[in-house]
């Protein structure tokens, strides 16, 4: 029994975040920002709640995951069982070298063992006795050498390989995956070894659909190698800066790419004339690359193109004219080009246009009524613009708006009323010194709003009561430092925050953690240069949730933290002091 | 109870339990067993007989039922399962997708 009934694989997970040009996959950072992707399954628990109930198989996993020694093998078991239960002492982290010779030729399929600590070397002779079953095997970030990457060999199913942050494989190691020909999908970024000739063993790779080599910097001359690789749909090198004009030429003939990064490149317009011919592109990132607008005759030829990222090249307007070819684009990233709002005319016809990024650039006022037609406009960057209130009003007729930057422009008071109407709005930053409770009196009909950013804007006490009307939100910056604890008790009922950034008010007290302590959702506080005392943190014992608590330059010890992690806020994992 | 009620699910060696169709439902494979369209055997008759499940699997597996209907309303306690069964069990639930 069992053994027929295979469910359907687990979607392999390496789907960055493509469109940011940044992964947050790779932990090793240890940024707070990416608090929430290394957690994710404790928020799933919460989540879960009440009404579904464990399901048996989940159960017997955990039953078996804790009594895990007392199982020499599960080689006789169906192929699912036991994956579930290698998945589970992954996840549990209880799985170690003794412990894996249990599954040895259990002909499982996926490996997923990326930041897996203590995998190395000696590993990789369990994975291949998996054999052809094996489908997907994941050690990023290990420190699996050539020797190591030569077990794969035979595991000839193989279609997903991921060895990204392995700075023990070279060329050499390369050689032993050329005959994986089954390979689809293959990822080695950040690795400082591999060069050119490493790159030869790519050329076996016939069926390879998706290559991510991001931050690999000695891979220059290596994509003659990808020629023959038809199928290839999405090219990753972003941030090799080693890349140039010439490596862009052996990918005129991949005539299905679909999406290209090459941002942080040496490649200039030159190299860009190679890519006409890509038919299928849909989303070209040249962030960082020394191009000017010249490129865009280029660009002009991909009619299928739909995202474009041109930020920190070497725009001016001079050129910019061509925009107005790109007529499928849907995103377009302008930022910190030396281009001002008389580009912005050419931008009028894209009418598919639903998310646009000028921040940085010299925009004014009179420019944006070029903007005012883009009716599908989701999301409107204008941080750090010349941008004022009179400006506004272009904007107050774009109803599909669900974030809008306006950050270190100059828009006042006056103005925001021209947004009251924007009644999609999701996220809006108004980190601007001259708004005040005024300004947010009349934004009360944004009843919308999950994300408000008031970082540096000067809200004091009773501007806090028009808080009230923006029950959904998630997250809440008020830094401005007029804030009292009579002004902390409206943000009380806004139970839905999970981030929650009052720093710089000094005049708040602990009475203002008492008012938030029933805010249970709050996964990250910030209430540095306070009069925050360690007498307060008693009341942040309710919130549970809490991945990151700041509290610098306020009376408390990072010995209070600990202990207050320790003893009842378990999920902390960032604090500061510390 | 109605006798439309009940489904009879009989181990491989013979034993037969009588069991709430609700409480059956919540395996998925039994599910699509008593509702498939046509005229299955399994579908007329209200019963499923499963050659490969023991007496003492199958018992457990009508506990997991009860049990799982429990906690779905709301009385959430643990469910004991005994360390000698588990692998066994776990196979089974894995053919009931359970």
């Amino acid at each position: 029994m069992g053994g027929a009934c295979s469910r359907k694989r687990d979607q392999q997970v390496d789907e960055d975040n493509i469109h940011r040009g940044f992964s947050g996959r790779y932990c090793k950072s240890g940024s707070s920002k990416w608090l929430g992707s290394s957690f994710s399954r404790s928020l799933s628990d919460v989540k879960q709640g009440i009404g579904k109930s464990p399901s048996l198989m989940e159960l017997c996993t955990y039953k078996i995951c804790e009594a895990i020694h007392n199982y020499g093998s599960f080689s006789m078991l169906p192929r699912d069982v036991s994956q579930q239960i290698f998945d589970e002492l992954v996840y549990s982290q209880r799985l170690n070298d003794v412990i894996l010779q249990a599954f040895r030729d259990c002909a499982l399929q996926d490996l997923n063992l990326g930041e897996y600590p203590g995998f190395n070397d000696s590993w990789m002779d369990m994975i291949a006795s998996q054999g052809s079953s094996l489908l997907s095997v994941d050690f990023s970030g290990s420190d699996v050498t050539d020797a190591g990457l030569s077990h794969l060999k035979d595991c000839t199913g193989l279609q997903a390989l991921n060895f990204n942050y392995c700075d023990k494989i070279s060329d050499n190691g390369m050689a032993h995956i050329s005959g994986l020909s089954n390979m689809t999908t293959l990822s080695f970024r950040r690795n400082n070894m591999i060069t050119a000739q490493g790159m030869s063993a790519l050329s076996g790779l016939v069926n390879l659909v998706k290559l991510d080599l991001e931050r690999c910097p000695k891979i220059h001359g290596g994509l003659v190698h990808l020629k023959g690789l038809t199928k290839l749909e999405s090219l990753n090198i972003n941030c090799c800066n080693c890349i140039t004009d010439t490596d862009m030429k052996p990918l005129q003939g991949l005539a299905n790419l679909k999406a290209l990064q090459i941002s942080s490149s040496k490649v200039t317009d030159h190299g860009v004339n190679f890519l006409k011919a890509l038919h299928k592109l849909e989303l070209l990132n040249m962030e960082g690359c020394p191009v000017t607008a010249a490129c865009l005759e280029s660009l002009s030829a991909l009619g299928a193109l739909l995202y474009l990222n041109l930020s920190r090249c070497n725009l001016a307007d001079d050129g910019c004219d061509k925009f107005s070819r790109l007529q499928a684009l849907k995103v377009l990233n302008l930022g910190f080009n030396e281009i001002s709002d008389a580009i912005l005319v050419y931008l009028k016809g894209l009418t598919n246009l639903e998310s646009l990024n000028l921040d940085s650039c010299s925009i004014r006022d009179e420019g944006l009524v070029n903007l005012a037609g883009l009716s599908r406009l989701k999301c409107l960057e204008l941080s750090d613009t010349e941008v004022g209130s009179s400006g506004l009003r272009h904007l107050s007729g774009l109803g599909n708006l669900e974030s809008l930057n306006l950050s270190f422009t100059v828009v006042t008071d006056g103005g925001l009323r021209k947004l009251s109407g924007l009644s999609c709005l999701r996220s809006l930053n108004l980190d601007v010194r001259q708004i005040t409770d005024t300004g947010l009196a009349a934004l009360t009909s944004l009843t919308g709003l999950t994300h408000l950013d008031l970082f540096g804007a000067r809200i004091t006490d009773s501007g806090t009561n028009y808080l009230k009307c923006f029950r959904n939100l998630r997250s809440l910056e008020i830094c401005g430092g007029g804030l009292t604890d009579a002004g902390v008790k409206n943000i009380k009922d806004l139970t839905s925050l999970a981030l929650l950034n009052l720093s710089q008010n000094s005049h708040l007290t602990d009475k203002s953690l008492e008012a938030i302590s029933g805010l249970t959702q709050l996964v990250s506080l910030n209430v540095s240069n306070s009069r925050v005392t360690s007498a307060g943190l008693q009341h942040l014992k309710p919130l549970k949730n809490l991945k990151s608590l700041t509290l610098e330059s306020c009376k408390v010890t990072a010995n209070d933290l600990k202990k207050l992690q320790a003893t009842h806020l378990p999920n902390l994992v960032n604090f500061r002091p510390e | 109870m109605k006798k439309e009620d009940m489904v009879k699910l009989i181990s491989a060696d013979g034993f037969e339990f009588v069991i709430d169709e609700k409480a059956a439902m919540v395996s998925q494979t039994i599910r699509n067993m008593l509702t498939s369209p046509g005229s299955f055997t399994e579908t007329q008759q209200r019963q499923v007989t499963f050659p490969d499940i023991s007496t003492t699997i199958l018992e457990k597996i009508c506990q997991y039922f009860y049990w799982s209907l429990q906690y779905a309303s709301g009385k959430e306690t643990e469910f004991h399962i005994e360390p000698e069964l588990t692998l066994e069990l776990m196979m089974a639930a894995n053919y009931l997708h359970t």
